[in-house]
C-alpha cells in the first residue's frame, strides 16, 4: 500500500487500464500461488484451514489492486478450492453437498472482504491525496505572500494550479475599473475564441463556466473568475489534460480554493498598489507645496530688494549720500545674481525632471572642466585656499562638458556658502579602469548627522539654514550625474567639514588616437 | 580718431535702454533696431565699427541675420544670448559672430568685449600683424618663434605652437572648437573635438602655473577657448 505511486489516485485512464489488467492477471496468479501453499498443507491441515490461504490472497488483492480483480480472486478460489480440495478431486463435481454452502460462505466472505478492503484503499488513497492539495495549496500560499506584483502572482498561481491539477492555465486579469478588459495571458493555453468568451463571461457573471461546471460544460477548459470584495479582478482558465479529472469527487472545489487564495492574493497586491499610489499622489502634493512656497519666497525677497532700492534712488537720490547710493546699487546687482541663479536652478531643475534634457557627450579632460568652474567663481572664492589635484595620465571622459561643470559649480558654490571664507577647500579626481570619481571637500561644520543622503533632495535645506537658495543645487548635481550614469554621495569628514563625491563611468571607447604631432 | 559706431539689434526696449546708457556714456555712437530686417538697414546705411545682435529677434532668426551681414561685411558682431543656449552660440559664432555675452551681463563685460572687437577689426585694416604678444607671465615672440614664461624658455611641439598662435590671433575671443580644428589641422578633422582638448591640455601643463586653475587659456563650456588678451 505505502508503495503506491501518487498518481495512482488519479491515473490517466491508459495507465489505469494497465493497471487494471495487471491486476486481474496477478489474481489468477495469487489463486496459483494460494493453491500450491494448500497443496503443501492438505496432507497435514483441515479444509477450513486451506481456505483461510485464499482469503489471504483475497485481501491482498483487494488492497493492491481494488475491487474488479479481488471479485475474480475470490471466484477464481472458490472454484480452484472445489477442483483442487473437494472430492473428488480434480473435477468441478462436489460430491457431498454440505461443500456449496462452504463454497458460498467462502465465496461471501471473500466479496465483502475486497468490498471492504477496496474501500478502505479509496479512502486513504483519497486521504493521500487531499493531503497533497493541500501541501500544494499551502505551497502556493507561502509563494504567493511573499510576492508584491499583481503580474508575478498570477504567473506564480498559474504555475501552481498547472502542476497540481496537470492542466495548463491562464490567468487574466481584468484592469483595474474596467470588468471585461483581459490585459494580460499567462501560460501555454492558446487562446482560442470560444474560450476567451467563456472567460469573459465568467468574469462578467462572477462564476465559474466551461469544464465540469453547469455552463457549458463541454468545453475543453473551466474558468474560473478570481472574485475579490468589490468585484471580479480577473479569470483563471484551467485546461486539464485529462478532461475526467474534475469528475473525482471535491477536485472542482479543491480547485475553487486554489482560485480563492489566488484572488486573495492578487486583492491583497491591488490594495497595497493603491495605497502606495495615494502615498505618491500625496508626496507629490506636498513637494508641490513646498515647490510653490519656496519659490514665492525665494523669487520675492530678491524681488523686494530690488524695487526697495530703485525706488529709494529715485525719490531721494539726490538727498543720499555716495555711500549710500552704492550700496543700495550693489544690493540690487547681488539679488539679480541671486534671481538670475533661482531661475537657472529652477529651469534646469525643469529640464532635468521632464526628461527634456539631452546629453551632449564629447571626449573632455576633467581639469578643463574643473578649471572652468574655477574661473566662473573666482570672484566668490576671494582668498580661499583651493588645492586641486588631478593625476596627469588622466583618461578623457565622455560628458556633457556644460553639465559636469554645473555640478562643479553647484558643489563649490555650496562649499563657499557653508564654509568660513577664510577655510580651504579641495577638489581631488581620481580614477579606475571604470570610473572617474571626483570629491569636492571643505572645512565647514559638515552635514547634520543623518542627512547625508536627503540633502540630494528637492527643496532640502539644513534646518538652521540662514543662507538662501531654493534647496535645488545638490538636486541638479544628482540629476545630472545619474543622467551620466554615474553616482553622487556625501559623507562626513572625521578632521571636520564634508566631502561630497561623484563618480562618472568610462564605458565608453576611447576616441580616435592624435595624429603624430609633427 | 571718430566716435565708434555702434548697432544694437534687439527687440527688448528695456535692455535696448540699459544698452543706450551704457554705451554712450562711454562714448560711443549709438543706432537701435528693434528687429532683425530694420537691423539690416541699419547696418548698411551706417557703415558701424561693431554690431551688437540678439539672437531672439521677433521677425527672423539673430543667426540667419548673421549669416546675410557676412555676405558682404566683415564688421564686428557680438552677439546676446542666454546661458544655457551653448549651441546656438556655437551656431552663431561658427556663422561669422566674433563674440558673444551670456544675458545677463554686466556693462563691463560687453565693454570689454566690444573693446576686443574694436582692436581686431583695427588690426586686420591695418595689416600690420603684432610680431610679439604679452599677457602676465606669457610672452610669445611671433617673429623667432619663441615662447618665455616668466624668464624661462618654453619648449612647445609644432601643434601646440601652431595652436597658441592661432589663439593670440585672435586674442580676447572666443573660439569654438570647429575654428580651432579647421585651422591647425585642417577641414578633414572637424569631427576629432578631442584633438583641441588633448592639446589645450598640454598647452596648458606647460604654461600655467596651475593648469585646473588657468589664467591664460581660458575654457568656455559648451562653446570654445578664448585667450586672456589683458
Amino acid at each position: 500500500m505505502s508503495k503506491d505511486p501518487p498518481e495512482l489516485a488519479s491515473p490517466p485512464l491508459t495507465a489505469r487500464s494497465i493497471l487494471l489488467q495487471t491486476g486481474y492477471l496477478t489474481a489468477v496468479a495469487a489463486v496459483a500461488v494460494a493453491t500450491g501453499i494448500s497443496w503443501l498443507m492438505f496432507p497435514f491441515f483441515e479444509l477450513a484451514n486451506l481456505i483461510m490461504t485464499y482469503l489471504l490472497a483475497i485481501v491482498v488483492i483487494a488492497a493492491r489492486y481494488g475491487r474488479g480483480p479481488s471479485v475474480l480472486a475470490a471466484v477464481a478460489s472458490v472454484a480452484a478450492f472445489d477442483f483442487f480440495f473437494v472430492p473428488p478431486y480434480l473435477t468441478f463435481v462436489v460430491a457431498d453437498t454440505q461443500y456449496l454452502l462452504t463454497f458460498a460462505v467462502m465465496l461471501i466472505v471473500g466479496l465483502v472482504i475486497s468490498g471492504l478492503t477496496a474501500r478502505i484503499r479509496r479512502q486513504a488513497e483519497a486521504g493521500k491525496h487531499r493531503e497533497q492539495r493541500t501541501a500544494a495549496l499551502y505551497a502556493m500560499s507561502r509563494e504567493l505572500a511573499q510576492t508584491g506584483a499583481v503580474e508575478d502572482l498570477v504567473t506564480i498561481a498559474a504555475r501552481h494550479i498547472g502542476e497540481v491539477f496537470e492542466a495548463e492555465v491562464t490567468a487574466s486579469l481584468a484592469d483595474i475599473d474596467g470588468q471585461l478588459q483581459i490585459t494580460r495571458h499567462e501560460g501555454g493555453l492558446p487562446v482560442e475564441q470560444d474560450e476567451v468568451t467563456l472567460s469573459r463571461w465568467a468574469l462578467e457573471h462572477r462564476q465559474p463556466a466551461g469544464l465540469g461546471t453547469d455552463t457549458s460544460a463541454s468545453a475543453r477548459a473551466v474558468h474560473l473568475p478570481l472574485m475579490g470584495h468589490r468585484g471580479s479582478l480577473g479569470v483563471v482558465s484551467v485546461r486539464p489534460r485529462r478532461r475526467d479529472i474534475f469528475k473525482i469527487p471535491g477536485s472542482l472545489r479543491q480547485l475553487e480554493t486554489f482560485i480563492n487564495q489566488t484572488a486573495l492574493a492578487v486583492e491583497r497586491a491591488r490594495l497595497a498598489d493603491e495605497a502606495q499610489e495615494a502615498r505618491v499622489r500625496a508626496e507629490t502634493e506636498r513637494l508641490r507645496n513646498s515647490l510653490l512656497t519656496s519659490v514665492s519666497h525665494d523669487l520675492r525677497t530678491p524681488l523686494a530688494t530690488i524695487t526697495g532700492a530703485a525706488t529709494t534712488i529715485l525719490e531721494s537720490g539726490s538727498r543720499l549720500d555716495q555711500r549710500t547710493q552704492q550700496e543700495l546699487l550693489e544690493s540690487v546687482r547681488d539679488e539679480a545674481d541671486r534671481l538670475n541663479r533661482l531661475v537657472q536652478d529652477l529651469l534646469e531643475m525643469t529640464r532635468l525632471e521632464s526628461g527634456a534634457l539631452q546629453l551632449r557627450r564629447d571626449w573632455h579632460p576633467i581639469e578643463e572642466v574643473v578649471g572652468a568652474a574655477l574661473g566662473r567663481l573666482a570672484k566668490s572664492l576671494g582668498t580661499r585656499r583651493v588645492t586641486v589635484s588631478i593625476p596627469p595620465d588622466l583618461p578623457l571622459v565622455a560628458i556633457d562638458d556644460v553639465l559636469i561643470e554645473q555640478v562643479f559649480l553647484n558643489l563649490l558654490d555650496n562649499a563657499i556658502k557653508y564654509t568660513p571664507p577664510d577655510s580651504a577647500i579641495r577638489i581631488i579626481v581620481s580614477a579606475t579602469d571604470r570610473s572617474v570619481t571626483a570629491e569636492v571637500a571643505d572645512h565647514g561644520p559638515g552635514l547634520p548627522k543623518g542627512q547625508e543622503a536627503r540633502v540630494f533632495e528637492k527643496f532640502y535645506r539644513a534646518a538652521s539654514d540662514s543662507r538662501r537658495g531654493a534647496g535645488l543645487g545638490l538636486a541638479i548635481c544628482r540629476g545630472v550625474v545619474l543622467a551620466h550614469g554615474g553616482r553622487i554621495w556625501a559623507h562626513n569628514l572625521p578632521e571636520g567639514g564634508v566631502a561630497f563625491l561623484f563618480t562618472l563611468p568610462l564605458t565608453d571607447p576611447p576616441p580616435a588616437p592624435l595624429p603624430a604631432d609633427a | 580718431m571718430p566716435d565708434p559706431v555702434v548697432v544694437l539689434i534687439e527687440d527688448e526696449p528695456q535692455i535696448r535702454r540699459f544698452l543706450r546708457a551704457t554705451l554712450t556714456g562711454q562714448g560711443y555712437r549709438l543706432f537701435e533696431a528693434p528687429a532683425g530686417a530694420a537691423g539690416l538697414v541699419e547696418v548698411g546705411s551706417r557703415q558701424p565699427d561693431v554690431v551688437i545682435i540678439d539672437l531672439g529677434l521677433p521677425d527672423m532668426d539673430g543667426i540667419d541675420v548673421i549669416r546675410r551681414l557676412r555676405e558682404w561685411t566683415a564688421v564686428p558682431i557680438i552677439v546676446l544670448s542666454a546661458r544655457g543656449q551653448e549651441r546656438d552660440k556655437v551656431t552663431a559664432l561658427d556663422a561669422g559672430a566674433d563674440d558673444y555675452v551670456s544675458k545677463p551681463f554686466g556693462a563691463s563685460e560687453l565693454l570689454a568685449r566690444i573693446r576686443v572687437a574694436l582692436r581686431h577689426a583695427a588690426g586686420a585694416s591695418h595689416e600690420a600683424d603684432e610680431s610679439a604678444f604679452k599677457v602676465g607671465e606669457l610672452q610669445v615672440d611671433l617673429l623667432r618663434r619663441q615662447v618665455v614664461l616668466g624668464s624661462m624658455e618654453v619648449r612647445l611641439t609644432p601643434t601646440e605652437y601652431k595652436l597658441l598662435t592661432i589663439l593670440i590671433r585672435h586674442a580676447g575671443k572666443v573660439l569654438t572648437h570647429q575654428q580651432l580644428l579647421r585651422e591647425v589641422w585642417g577641414p578633414a578633422h572637424t569631427d576629432q573635438t578631442h584633438y583641441v582638448r588633448i592639446y589645450m591640455a598640454h598647452l596648458r601643463h606647460k604654461l600655467e602655473a596651475e593648469p585646473a586653475r588657468p589664467r591664460y587659456l581660458l575654457t568656455e563650456p559648451g562653446v570654445g577657448y578664448r585667450l586672456a588678451a589683458d
